[in-house]
């Protein structure tokens, strides 16, 4: 009964995989009208599967940036309707391509790679990429705190930046990385190749299966008609 | 026996003991011999913890992505990411000088890359060239400018990807020439060389920035 529960996340493998599809298409087929469909499909489609929140964020970039971008086509090729079109469809492709990959959790991803055993080393710097970027962020705070408690002066002076900010930042780098390692290993955790568990598998669902299968349907027919 | 003769019983066998020790200690000594020769080490988990934290680095400082990617010029993601780009890689590099360890950071890296902008994935197939190129010329990350090298080279081997891609991206054959073009300037030969030079000077600043770092560090005792 899991397979046809209802969830708010897409499979992370399915979800980039079609990424590339909108975007290879978008480009692809970016001068046909059947494009401009397409993508107007696909955005109710990302709706339909939960992905209403990035849809509205890459929407509002989308107006803006694509908008400019048309309106400059437009006047630019004599007033040439196709020209703007074609240029539309291409941000367009690239801001909807952007949506189902910003809705897939880092962790549902590496939880997805170490499930089709993915080697150890890229999971393990994968999964610390993701949860050391607020620890970093707060580490350079406090360095620039630290400046600013000396009163060392400018941050923008190439000499104090080197010396005061970007030094002690790597030394603390270095620190934490000894840690980690250290704590990584007293746990038990090997490189090698040897069994292990995932803590929180993640499954495909029917509603994934019916997302992936619409959008490559709607490809055969935006391609055949 | 006597005291006599068990201490000289205890003597020898201690005497037996040291020898051993010596013969393991030389042995030891012959495999680490080894692995000094060899070009492709293993990695470790301290490897992989230092370079995916390095990366970390590299992807807070390159968050102005997303916004130099809406920017038409050519060069313009490379000019603003060069210097981060070259700076962080070689400490990674400098401290684990194992073939191999930028190709590592690439694809830490690319898989964030590839939210922001997809074709940054191609930075994967940038680095496999770099690595070649330096095993080829350098034999290896045993020396400084190896890694500078290979620092130098990282960002701005991705310009030409890049220009395949606006090409495709803008079609300048098309009636969007006029404008597309003035963005791109891919007719513009003067502005496509210049900026490449640019990075390229950029990324060796940074890369020798990165290089002095690190020297600094291993000098503090810190870089081992």
């Amino acid at each position: 009964m899991n397979f046809i529960k209802y969830k708010n996340n897409l499979y992370p493998l399915i979800a980039i995989l079609s990424s590339l599809l909108i975007l290879v298409v978008g480009l692809v087929m970016a001068k046909s009208i059947k494009c401009t469909y397409f993508l107007i499909f696909v955005l109710f489609w990302l709706i339909m599967f939960g992905c209403y929140k990035q849809v509205i964020k890459m929407s509002l970039i989308f107006i803006v940036i694509g908008g400019c971008f048309t309106i400059i086509c437009y006047f630019s090729s004599n007033k040439n309707i196709i020209s703007a079109l074609s240029m539309l469809n291409r941000f367009g492709a690239v801001f909807i391509a952007i949506v189902p990959s910003i809705s897939v959790k880092p962790v549902a991803m590496t939880r997805n790679l170490s499930q089709l055993h993915t080697p150890r080393s890229i999971v393990l710097g994968l999964l610390i990429t993701i949860s050391y970027l607020p620890v970093l962020k707060m580490e350079i705070k406090r360095v620039s705190e630290a400046m600013k408690t000396r009163g060392v002066g400018s941050i923008f002076n190439p000499k104090i930046f080197y010396r005061a900010f970007l030094i002690p930042l790597i030394t603390r780098i270095v620190d934490i990385s000894d840690t980690l390692s250290l704590s990584i290993e007293t746990r038990g955790f090997t490189l090698g190749k040897s069994n292990y568990t995932i803590y929180k598998k993640e499954k495909i669902y029917f509603l994934d299966v019916i997302y992936i299968l619409g959008l490559i349907i709607s490809i055969i027919l935006v391609v055949l008609l | 026996m006597t005291d006599r003769e068990k201490a000289i019983a205890e003597l020898l066998e201690s005497l037996k003991d040291s020898k051993n020790t010596e013969e393991l200690y030389n042995n030891d000594r012959c495999d680490n011999k080894s692995a000094t020769k060899k070009v492709f080490d293993k990695f470790k988990i301290k490897d992989i913890v230092f370079l995916a934290i390095i990366t970390t680095c590299t992807l807070i400082t390159g968050a102005i992505m997303p916004l130099l990617v809406n920017i038409p010029v050519f060069g313009i993601i490379q000019l603003g990411l060069g210097l981060q780009f070259s700076i962080f890689p070689v400490i990674g590099m400098m401290k684990v000088r194992k073939p191999f360890s930028l190709l590592l950071q690439s694809a830490f890296i690319s898989i964030f890359l590839a939210f922001m902008f997809p074709p940054m994935v191609l930075l994967l197939v940038c680095s496999i060239v770099v690595e070649l190129l330096t095993l080829i010329v350098f034999k290896g990350y045993k020396n400084d400018w190896a890694c500078v090298f290979s620092g130098t080279l990282y960002m701005p081997m991705t310009m030409p990807l890049l220009y395949m891609y606006y090409n495709v991206f803008y079609t300048i054959s098309g009636n969007e020439k006029s404008a597309v073009s003035m963005f791109i300037g891919c007719k513009n030969y003067g502005m496509i060389i210049g900026m490449t030079i640019a990075v390229i000077l950029l990324c060796f600043v940074g890369s020798v920035i990165g290089m002095v770092i690190a020297r600094e560090l291993k000098k503090a005792g810190k870089l081992k």
